[in-house]
């Protein structure tokens, strides 16, 4: 079980919490880019082995929408790497 | 062993959801007690409590016979639209646990922290009971909890079987 930092309320349990899906990358123009990587950028979720950031709804709290770093390896809440984009 | 605890199911409280600025809030609604700077904690004054449960986001919550009273001095229908007052009092039904054993009986549904040095006095919050969002604040001897109201009847049937 996770203990995610709310900006508002502190650290609370998982079970407080919805989850909200990975942070995609930037939207790109579909004009600038070839099909390949549009139809990559709608259907490929990111799903690392290592840290990736995550989207989070404080549902049964305060209701705020929380941005984390979570390592899918340990279930660990990380730093931002520094090699993230 | 069953728990020494007793639950009562409260009448309903007059509730108003108020959202906005605090300056502006405040400036609106001048008879309110200070609002509270710290999150998850409550100010009283007045015969009311003011709970600030979310950003930008608080409770007020007073007896049901000050209703009327509190929709003159709020006039949530002329509120400026940078806030926004809601009643809502039909929404919650409030339990109260009290005993030597309620923070246990709180611990069986409540993944909260509820020692008192981590959940004061003042405290108040929204969390999880039972699987469904609730409030959850300090009283004498106990603990105040309350859910949205469809949930009451079931909360007060997890809570008989919880305590046998």
């Amino acid at each position: 079980m996770m203990n995610i930092p709310c900006p508002f309320c502190g650290p609370r349990n998982e079970a407080e919490f919805a989850f909200g899906g990975p942070v995609k990358p930037d939207r790109p123009d579909p004009n600038m880019v070839s099909e390949e990587e549009w139809a990559a950028y709608l259907t490929q979720v990111p799903n690392p082995l290592g840290p990736v950031q995550e989207r989070w709804w404080h549902v049964k709290g305060c209701g705020t929408w929380l941005t984390i770093w979570r390592d899918t390896r340990t279930h660990d809440i990380v730093v931002r790497p520094a090699d993230a984009s | 062993m069953p728990y020494d605890v007793t639950i009562d199911r409260l009448p309903i409280f007059s509730l108003f959801d108020l959202k906005g600025p605090t300056d502006d809030l405040a400036n609106w609604a001048a008879d309110l007690p200070d609002f509270p700077q710290v999150a998850n904690t409550r100010t009283q004054g007045n015969g009311v409590d003011l709970c600030f449960i979310g950003p930008n986001r608080w409770l007020l919550c007073a007896d049901i016979k000050s209703e009327d009273t509190l929709i003159t001095a709020l006039r949530p229908a002329e509120a400026p639209p940078e806030i926004s007052i809601v009643r809502v009092s039909d929404t919650l039904a409030f339990f109260r646990i009290t005993g030597p054993d309620a923070a246990q009986v709180m611990s069986i549904g409540c993944p909260l922290d509820l020692h008192q040095n981590a959940f004061g006095t003042d405290a108040v919050s929204y969390t999880e009971f039972f699987g469904l969002k609730a409030l959850v604040m300090r009283c004498d001897g106990g603990f105040d909890c309350a859910v949205e109201q469809s949930f009451g009847n079931m909360i007060a049937d997890y809570l008989s079987r919880a305590m046998a």
